[in-house]
């Protein structure tokens, strides 16, 4: 199936197309739907983790195992202080410091540029409208490594080199582009109608954009939130050239130094990565339930 | 693409998971967007343009600048070139190879991704034991870097100490390893497959926010019309799953022709430019091959950005964007 | 409400825009015009190892601070990443007071170093090895200045030369073909030769055989990577692999640090062309006993060692000559150079530092043959192409359908046009 017979289903059904028959699924397939689901859904986890579970096996073996021929799935010795090694090593822990102030900082920023800018957009028609959109996607087809030579003069004309600011101002302004694309889908997906009756009910523009609005943007909030936030976090080419100082490199451009062509860490390498997903889940893990819950069901009526 | 029954009007918008309005009088586009004058919106947009001005397009037209000029290759600049950049990207030897291997890269990566997160955003939007962890396995793969993961997976798929070549061969499917990164038959799709991997996370849960838009009422309604599950995808979630399938396709395009850890680092023992695309080109042009240009390399990153433009502007032409989104 | 807004949103605006002031940490040496002597000076350093690289050069630049009073900002860079970064430097004239590289004569070329006249005291200079100070020198003056060394020396696994009933190492390529004939005819995915020839350091391990087969990259000034002995070290090296089948798979596909060298750490390798760094894995690792022996050659001479430097080369900029001699004089006294040598694994540059480092055993292989180790011509600006050429280019003449010939004759060409 390509793309284009995805999006080929136009909004109504073309007329003379039959859809085909479907198979019947009886109360059979309803007893032991949970149990399908479950199972699907087991058989999904378990082909997305993997890897990294093979990657936490090659944490808690000596590097010299990680390349050995023929593997093993499970360490021949298995070696436990690795992650107590890299939690105690200080360099690492300058590293996870930055990537957490540029990541989180770079967020919030992008939120606060982002929500307005598409809540506008969406919600008016102006000359330039289809040319601003255009524009913000087209800040997304650059790739950071050709900009990255102007942006370090940029940076080094401002005396910004070798700082978050300038690892927060380069991770928002490449951010923009999702978050203000999705966000004014989802305002627009809003019905005027609530906007409305909240004006009504007495809330000025901006308070019904914060009370009324972005609770029912919470999925399209959550997905940018995520969004912004992974791609920070994981940026390496522009912290590579911008950052100087060992201790305020993020942990990408950090982590580099456990494998190089004259000594490997490959357990410490892995184990330092494993770390550094973690900080991403727990942040998905504690917004993603805004993820679910129907959006709009029921509030036009 | 089938042009549907009452155009452009009522149609979702732009990147809108728009819920449908039962019976949505055919007004102008739809919108319900009020006309303001352009000053109007500056307070709105004026950071997000500044900061877009300032970060993306001022080093944009440094690239500009740096892709007419001529390097030594310590990238001391020795004057201008004027166009003679673009002329030896465009006679690259290797330029033909570089470009079939991005549409074969791009294309796969793209349709496989949302087929495959089609049906994964399906599942994950059900109720069913556990669903919050399988929310966050399938996350993973997006939280871990791509530098890493891409090194990961030049050590699962190695032909001597790589595990999955071990189990293919435990299980008794092969008698002999697989070179998945160094024959030249199974380097693509070695790349595909990790390249798919690390975009379904993403692509799912972009069509996971726009299937929970969807109300639940639009079903109930199919179900009172007998609709079989199947009709009640193809002709109610699909159609209202346009616009953030669009969102997913259009950004994943980009994503995928600018991806350029996983196309380097599984690529990175193999010789010369057979398993390119023009993102990794790039990059080589200035740093790894003997061409050692970064006047080359920045008009071949010019390049890529307008080869990028024109196939979204297509794509967005073909789905009928701008008609819905003006 | 909108007022607040407004004014966060302004300020962001502000606080976005109005970029001056911050923590910079400064432009690397002076920017104005007159040559008032520079406070501060930048290096930017290659990584050689994790635990190693950064700390030696952190309390390096504090004994530079407390003997010179000027700071020395140091930025250490990964080799994958060093060579972007420099160029990215250099294109915004933003170039580091001492950059540490493995190539210098381009920049050489375009006139943007110190030569050792200007920097270097004369007691350093002499204490450099002769081979390191020629190939250092680029048009009668040097500027490539050596960091530290290294020499490549063939490894073999005893336990597999046992297992095969061989005596002793491989003195001849005939040899050194039996033997690996012997290993890899001990099964169990046991081969006898890893060879990387894949395009992370293909232009080492081809050097490594062509000196000892009597070729070299250039002769008498002149480019010969097509000579006769060259397109015969390259075919012997196809016939390993394609017909006498004694190399691991697809050796033109293979690296050195995430495939080679592994292959010989497990132990399924019986030989493999390593350095000390490889030693000091194996040592750690305690698994593979394995000794060390110079190249066979093509009929049994005398064997030639191939070694590699890596530079520290100086930016000229207004007002820093003073300080980067005093990092020069800092970095080459005893105590700086050998410390940071030995932490790293790497063999001495000066003649002080080979008598230094005569007493350790393990080293000996490598130190007996480094005053007359063959280098790369990294004096040649030309080079820093070819290599990559050779690096791209190398592998796939070891291919079943492979030409050798075809192969060297055009990095021949290559080299003759200018790279």
């Amino acid at each position: 199936m390509s793309t284009s017979t995805v999006l080929d289903t136009g909004p109504s059904t073309v007329p003379g197309r039959t859809p085909r028959a479907a198979p019947s699924r009886g109360a059979g397939y309803r007893a032991i739907r949970p149990y399908v689901l479950a199972l699907a859904g087991f058989v999904v986890a378990a082909l997305f983790a993997l890897p990294y579970l093979v990657m936490l096996l090659d944490a808690l073996r000596p590097s010299g195992d990680v390349l050995a021929t023929p593997p093993t799935l499970f360490p021949r010795t298995w070696q436990w202080n690795t992650f107590g090694t890299i939690l105690s090593d200080e360099r690492f822990l300058h590293w996870l410091k930055s990537s957490l102030i540029v990541a989180a900082t770079s967020t919030v920023i992008v939120l606060v540029i982002a929500v307005p800018a598409a809540y506008f957009t969406a919600r008016h028609q102006f000359r330039g409208r289809t040319i601003f959109l255009l524009i913000v996607l087209m800040t997304q087809m650059f790739s950071p490594t050709a900009l990255v030579v102007g942006l370090y003069r940029e940076f080094f004309e401002l005396n910004l080199v070798n700082t978050y600011l300038s690892l927060i101002l380069t991770n928002t302004a490449f951010n923009l582009a999702f978050a203000i694309w999705i966000l004014q889908g989802f305002f627009s997906s809003i019905p005027r109608e609530i906007e409305e009756a909240a004006q009504l009910d007495g809330c000025s523009r901006i308070a019904t954009l914060w009370r009324v609005m972005l609770p029912l943007t919470l999925p399209g909030l959550v997905t940018t939130v995520t969004f912004t936030f992974i791609a920070a976090w994981n940026e390496y080419v522009v912290a590579l050239t911008l950052i100087q100082d060992d201790a305020r490199k993020p942990l990408t451009v950090g982590i580099s130094s456990y494998v190089t062509g004259y000594q490997q860490s490959w357990d410490q390498l892995f184990a330092a990565s494993l770390i550094a997903i973690v900080p991403v889940v727990i942040l998905f893990a504690a917004i993603e339930k805004h993820l679910v819950g129907g959006l709009t069901a029921g509030a036009v009526k | 693409m089938s042009s549907a029954p009452g155009g452009g009007a009522g149609a979702a918008d732009t990147a809108a998971p728009a819920p449908p309005r039962g019976n949505r009088p055919p007004v102008a586009a739809g919108s319900g967007r009020t006309n303001v004058r352009s000053f109007a919106a500056l307070p709105w947009l004026g950071p997000a343009l500044v900061l877009i001005a300032a970060v993306v397009f001022y080093p944009a037209v440094e690239l500009v600048r740096a892709s007419t000029s001529d390097y030594s290759i310590t990238g001391l600049r020795k004057g201008s070139a004027g166009l003679e950049n673009y002329v030896k990207v465009l006679a690259h030897p290797d330029l033909g190879t570089v470009l079939v291997n991005t549409v074969v890269w791009v294309v796969a990566v793209l349709a496989l991704s949302l087929v495959l997160s089609l049906g994964l955003a399906q599942l994950l939007s059900k109720e069913f034991f556990g669903r919050r962890v399988v929310r966050w396995a399938v996350i993973i793969p997006w939280a871990a870097s791509l530098v890493i993961t891409a090194r990961l997976f030049t050590l699962l798929l190695d032909y001597n100490y790589g595990i999955v070549n071990r189990f293919l061969l435990a299980v008794g499917i092969r008698d002999t390893p697989i070179d998945f990164l160094g024959d030249d038959r199974w380097t693509m799709p070695s790349m595909i497959a990790v390249g798919v991997f690390v975009t379904l996370p993403f692509t799912t849960y972009v069509l996971l926010a726009g299937l929970k838009a969807i109300p639940s009422d639009v079903y109930e309604a199919a179900r009172v019309d007998g609709a079989s599950p199947w009709q009640a995808y193809s002709r109610i979630t699909l159609p209202l799953l346009r616009p953030s399938l669009l969102v997913a396709s259009v950004l994943n395009i980009i994503y995928v022709f600018n991806s350029f850890p996983i196309v380097y680092t599984l690529n990175d023992r193999n010789p010369g430019f057979a398993h390119d695309t023009t993102i990794t080109f790039m990059y080589k042009l200035a740093f790894k091959s003997a061409d050692k240009s970064v006047g080359m390399s920045a008009a071949a990153g010019i390049a890529n950005v307008l080869l990028i433009l024109a196939v979204v502007l297509v794509y967005l032409r073909v789905s009928r964007w701008k008609e819905t989104a003006d | 409400m909108i007022k607040r807004l407004v004014a966060a949103t302004a300020v962001a605006a502000l606080a976005l825009t109005a970029c001056s002031g911050g923590t910079g940490a400064g432009t690397a040496g002076g920017s104005g015009g007159d040559n008032a002597p520079v406070t501060k000076i930048k290096l930017v350093a290659a990584e050689y190892s994790k635990d190693n690289t950064a700390a030696f050069w952190n309390k390096f630049a504090s004994a530079y601070k407390a003997k010179t009073g000027i700071d020395l900002d140091v930025q250490v860079v990964s080799w994958d990443d060093i060579d972007q970064q420099s160029s990215t430097m250099i294109q915004n004239n933003a170039a580091p007071d001492i950059l540490n590289l493995n190539a210098y004569a381009s920049y050489a070329k375009d006139s943007l170093l110190y030569s050792s006249d200007e920097v270097l005291s004369d007691s350093v200079k002499s204490d450099l090895l002769p081979n390191f100070v020629q190939s250092g020198t680029y048009q009668g003056k040097m500027y490539g200045m050596p960091d530290l060394s290294s020499a490549r020396a063939l490894f073999y696994n005893t336990d597999l030369f046992a297992k095969a009933g061989i005596a002793g190492p491989p003195k001849t390529w005939d040899e050194f073909t039996a033997d690996a004939q012997k290993i890899t005819a001990l099964g169990n995915g046991t081969v006898g030769y890893a060879m990387p020839l894949g395009p992370e350091e293909a232009q080492a391990e081809f050097s490594i055989w062509m000196f000892n087969n009597g070729g070299n990259w250039k002769t008498d000034d002149k480019w010969t990577i097509n000579s006769p002995q060259n397109v015969d070290t390259l075919t012997f090296l196809k016939t390993l692999s394609v017909n006498d089948k004694v190399t691991q798979n697809n050796p033109g596909k293979t690296n050195r640090t995430d495939g080679a060298f592994p292959l010989f750490q497990s132990g399924k390798a019986g030989m493999v062309v390593g350095f000390s760094p490889l030693a000091a894995t194996l040592d750690k690792d305690a698994k593979v006993k394995y000794a060390t022996a110079p190249m066979p050659t093509k009929a049994g001479g005398a064997p030639a060692t191939y070694g590699v430097t890596d530079y520290l080369m100086a930016f000229k900029k207004p007002g820093n000559q003073d300080a980067v001699k005093a990092f020069y004089d800092l970095y080459y006294s005893p105590d700086q150079v050998n410390t940071f040598i030995k932490a790293e694994g790497f063999l001495p540059v000066t003649e002080s530092g080979v008598k230094q480092f005569a007493s350790d055993p393990k080293l000996k292989t490598y130190l007996d043959t480094l005053t007359g180790a063959k280098l790369t011509p990294t004096d040649d600006p030309n080079w820093d192409r070819v290599k990559l050429a050779v690096q791209q280019n190398i592998g796939a003449a070891v291919a079943p359908n492979g030409d050798p010939k075809a192969v060297l004759d055009k990095l021949q060409a290559q080299a003759e046009s200018g790279g």
